[in-house]
């Protein structure tokens, strides 16, 4: 909110150091976000928090300020009324308004230009000059915190309704619209159609021109939840709209009034008026609310003592009535404070006032003994990763509609229902878009060596309507291993680079041919493993994705279900043997769809005696020497025994063994 | 010394010159002073000598021995000189197989934040991001017609779901499962409506709880502004405002002063009674501190970073950046 600093000191005329008063301002909770100096006056533009409709008005900030300059804020002058005989009320709604007063005036000359003072503060304010009597009520409101509209007499029928909207009416507003009431839209009616819609804006009809001659003012509380209400509806705030639905003091309206008389009076003439009121029993919860509170409140809940004498002092000085009792106070809470509660709310209003940054740092807040602060292993492997040269990545947990409908079935799907744009549309179901789409962005870029990796989520309905969110380190590479340099080796990276990778950060994974995974390519695709358990899948995409991305570049994507994965924890440890290690290479010929896996597997179950390592070291394909559909494999063993040195008799029984066992299983030749 | 014995070592010499290793002096050292070498069969002469000779020649070829071992001594320490001279590693060149990659400058933040705060004895916590209206504003004292859920443009998923807009959800569902007391920390990912420069409809924010007996304001600041010196370093001017948050009373604001600006960084209070009494905490047997940073802010102003967007479109030029930090 925007105010001039001269208008605020003829009620703080104490205000010495702009400067600091600026400071004072953001200490007491009222941030100052920008000053502006104008010709004559000084623009302060205020941050105002949601709670604080009591400081939406020049006294308002006053009395807000008031405890720090030890200066009660007094009532500028009004004319007080007397009880009219005249009606023109018809059906006031107090659901809507419990505290309504209208004000006629006949034959006023709205033609006299707005005194200066008014026009500038206006402007200083931010409100623009529009006639006579429309700126003097914005002045009151700038002044107080009423919001008031003025409607033309002579274009009004009838009496005054405060009403819900029926069926089918519409308003041409002041702002040029047309507005399709409902029947949820509180409106203020003549006899024959709605003027206003309440505490937002009146219609273009009925407004005041500088040649009307009779006009009814309206002041009024409003609930706020309502205004609230329609001006969200019709996504339309005002001035007016943003104090009813945060607040406006339910005692202000029949004064207000008093003070535009007097205003008026002072520079136009006018003919006679009259006040009509009309108010329920209790206007709004907190009018008349006294909260009891102890003193040790304060200390227990801020960490210091507070003197009771300064307590008291800050809560007159903001309109509250502080009554003492045995233990603490009675505090009757001011009818312009509805964000006013509880007891804590009171401590606040003293803190704020003392000054947040008066309270001492304390630093032996206990620490909790329970503390466990569980291992993170995402961000364990996550650095491992970096290790191997993976960049990290975060994306939008959002992916575009229809990016993820070839391989996440419709139903399982989480879209957005109020999105806010089309590509950020349904929530991914699956880490393999995300990697993609960046492994796409960076290409374009031409940063075509990629290796990166995201931890996640994926998002996923199922048909319970359960929400289901798992955590995923997925990634990909693409591109070759290192920049070329004078002594490094450079070559293409393919799926062994990044098997190798994840074996690197989980040594326990294994891999399994696979080929049910939609989005990965049929001919490179791996289920891992741990213990037996699916943890993860890898591979190439499918040519669909590829396309789907305009990737041209080769890739390789892995994820993890991070949450399946477990680490090593429980090693034991094994006596080293002092005797040497034997190593034996071993050549064979096998049809080629025999895997890797099942040749290390086939002995590996068998467990001969002293071999304690066995590996692939070499495949090799000649068409010319073995014909098509047969691979060379050369197998590397590693023997040795725990209680003496192995003799080549003992190793060459082994080998016979483990030959024919390749022979019986997988109908291999031995090489020579 | 006779001229004999000066064409030995004139001899010596040559041969010496054309060394080019240890090993090759070797072999000229076992050649002249091995057992059956040059210059040990001259001294087996000596026995055949005269009593008059033989001193003269004993003399003669102790000289002899003398200098020829000194030659080669010279020759070998030579040559190793030059062994060394040619062995010398030019540790400027180019480190092989350079891997590094780089931590997500974000990830980089949540870990410093949370290292700090785990000195402090909080313990993380994560939970659900697709969250219902009672966990993410009912229960943190945000009813349905509060003008605070208009600071919080929200994503619906459903009629009754919704991305959280801050991670006070999983303070709600910590507090309902673990009850007081409670120091937890909760990093994670939270979702507005709200896209510009400035704004991201998804970010990251870390909160902090602190719910025991006899917890105040000045344990709030405490923990704050030793947070904030840690993370920025001790010089850090800091200001704590009055603000408004529906689920803290007395609410604050915590200001840095950032290149002699005061920026807000982080908003914080003690819990508001009502959030306490919506998990069926005793409000009063306990009383606790909260508050909420957005980790984004803090990493743009650690890091310089002008752009949010920088964030998520993951360019490996800007991510590299980042090598070596954790």
């Amino acid at each position: 909110m925007k105010i001039s600093l001269n208008w605020l000191k003829e009620y703080v005329p104490n205000i010495k150091k702009n400067d600091i008063f600026v400071e004072e301002l953001t200490s007491l909770g009222l941030e100052v976000s920008s000053i502006v100096k104008t010709k004559k006056d000084i623009m302060i533009d205020i941050d105002m928090t949601p709670n604080r409709a009591d400081c939406l008005s020049i006294m308002g900030i006053a009395r807000d300020i008031s405890p720090i300059y030890k200066k009660k804020v007094s009532l500028p002058k009004y004319i007080k009324f007397i009880k009219s005989k005249e009606s023109i009320f018809s059906n006031i709604d107090k659901k809507i308004s419990s505290s309504y007063s209208v004000l006629v005036i006949k034959n006023i000359d709205n033609s006299v230009a707005t005194p200066l003072f008014i026009q500038e503060r206006l402007e200083t304010c931010g409100l623009k000059k529009i006639n006579l009597v429309v700126d003097v009520l914005n002045y009151v409101m700038l002044e107080n915190g009423q919001p008031m509209h003025a409607f033309d007499n002579q274009k009004f029928t009838g009496k005054i309704s405060v009403r819900y909207a029926r069926k089918n009416e519409k308003l041409a507003a002041l702002d040029g619209q047309n507005y399709n009431l409902t029947t949820d839209t509180p409106v203020i009616s003549d006899d024959e159609k709605p003027q206003a819609i309440a505490g937002v804006i009146g219609s273009e009809g009925s407004s005041v021109s500088t040649k009307t001659k009779s006009i009814i003012i309206e002041s009024a509380y409003f609930t706020p939840n309502i205004i609230r209400k329609s001006s969200k509806f019709f996504r339309l705030q005002t001035d007016a709209s943003y104090r009813f639905e945060r607040g406006v003091d339910p005692l202000l309206n029949k004064y207000s009034l008093g003070r535009v008389l007097a205003i008026l009076k002072e520079h136009t003439s006018i003919g006679d008026y009259f006040l009509n009121h009309s108010s329920a029993l209790k206007t709004a919860k907190h009018i008349g609310k006294s909260i009891l509170i102890d003193f040790n409140l304060f200390e227990s809940s801020l960490g210091i003592k507070i003197s009771d004498s300064f307590i008291i002092q800050t809560l007159k000085y903001l309109g509250f009535n502080p009554e003492k009792k045995k233990t603490g106070l009675k505090v009757t809470v001011p009818s312009h404070r509805f964000d006013i509660l509880i007891p804590e709310d009171l401590v606040e209003e003293v803190a704020r006032v003392y000054g947040y940054n008066s309270f001492t740092p304390d630093l032996t807040s206990k620490s909790l003994d329970n503390i466990r602060n569980i291992e993170n292993k995402t961000n364990d492997y996550s650095n491992l990763l970096v290790a191997r040269g993976y960049n990290e990545v975060i994306s939008f947990s959002f992916i575009p509609k229809g990016d993820q409908e070839n391989h996440v079935s419709k139903s399982k799907i989480i879209s957005i229902m109020n999105p806010i744009s089309e590509d950020k549309a349904e929530l991914r179901g699956s880490m393999v878009n995300s990697i993609l789409n960046t492994c796409n962005y960076n290409f374009s870029r031409k940063n075509l060596n990629l290796k990166i990796f995201e931890s996640g989520r994926t998002y996923i309905k199922h048909s319970d309507k359960k929400i289901i969110e798992e955590n995923i380190l997925a990634g990909a590479i693409s591109g070759v291993n290192s920049e070329s340099n004078l002594k490094n080796d450079q070559s293409k990276l393919s799926f062994f680079d990044l098997k190798g990778d994840l074996l690197s950060i989980l040594p326990n994974l294994s891999f399994e041919t696979h080929a049910s995974i939609s989005y990965l390519s049929k001919s490179c695709q791996a289920v891992i493993k741990q213990n037996n358990k699916i943890v993860g899948y890898c591979g190439e995409p499918n040519k669909a994705l590829y396309s789907q991305y305009s990737i041209k570049n080769k890739i390789f994507y892995f994820e993890l279900m991070i949450d399946k994965v477990v680490g090593i924890d429980s090693i034991k440890y094994k006596k080293i043997s002092i005797f040497p290690k034997i190593k034996r290479d071993l050549t064979i010929l096998v049809n080629d769809n025999i895997l890797a896996n099942d040749i290390i597997d086939a002995v590996e179950r068998k467990s001969f005696n002293y071999m304690i390592n066995i590996k692939i070291s070499d495949i090799f394909y000649s068409k010319a020497e073995f014909g098509i559909g047969k691979k060379s494999i050369t197998i590397e063993f590693i023997f040795q025994d725990k209680l003496s040195t192995l003799t080549d008799n003992q190793i060459n029984d082994e080998m016979e063994k483990i030959i024919s066992l390749l022979q019986s299983k997988h109908k291999a030749v031995v090489r020579t | 010394m006779s001229k004999n014995y000066t064409s030995l070592i004139s001899e010596l010499r040559e041969k010496l010159k054309e060394c080019k290793s240890p090993h090759d002096i070797a072999n000229i050292k076992a050649y002249y002073l091995g057992k059956s070498g040059v210059v040990t069969n001259e001294f087996s002469k000596l026995k055949d000598a005269s009593l008059e000779e033989r001193k003269e020649l004993g003399k003669s070829l102790n000289i002899l021995k003398s200098q020829t071992q000194e030659l080669i001594t010279l020759e070998l320490d030579n040559i190793q000189q030059t062994k060394e001279n040619n062995d010398f590693t030019d540790v400027t060149l180019p480190g092989k197989n350079i891997s590094m990659g780089s931590r997500h400058p974000i990830s980089i933040t949540i870990n410093q934040i949370i290292s700090i705060l785990s000195n402090h004895g909080f313990t993380s916590v994560s939970g659900i991001e697709i969250e219902d209206e009672f966990h993410n504003f009912e229960a943190l004292n945000i009813p349905d017609t509060h003008p605070a859920r208009d600071m919080h443009d929200t994503f619906y998923v459903s009629d009754d779901k919704l991305l959280r807009t801050h991670t006070s959800s999983v303070q709600i569902r910590s507090m309902l499962s673990n009850k007081a007391p409670l120091k937890i920390m909760t990093p994670g990912k939270v979702y507005r409506c709200d896209s510009d420069p400035t704004h991201s409809p998804m970010f990251h924010q870390i909160e902090g709880l602190h719910i025991d007996k006899n917890v105040n304001f000045c344990h709030l600041k405490g923990v704050l502004i030793n947070f904030i010196k840690e993370f920025f370093g001790k010089d850090m001017e800091i200001r704590f405002r009055p603000s408004y948050f529906p689920f803290t009373e007395p609410s604050a604001e915590l200001d840095i002063k950032f290149k002699g600006k005061w920026l807000e960084v982080l908003g914080c209070g003690m819990v508001h009674p009502n959030v306490l009494s919506n998990v069926k905490i005793n409000t009063k047997q306990y009383s606790g501190f909260a508050f909420g940073l957005g980790v984004e802010r803090l990493a743009m102003l650690k890091y310089d970073i002008v752009d949010l967007r920088m964030f998520y479109e993951n360019d490996i030029s800007f991510l590299s950046q980042f090598k070596g930090l954790k």
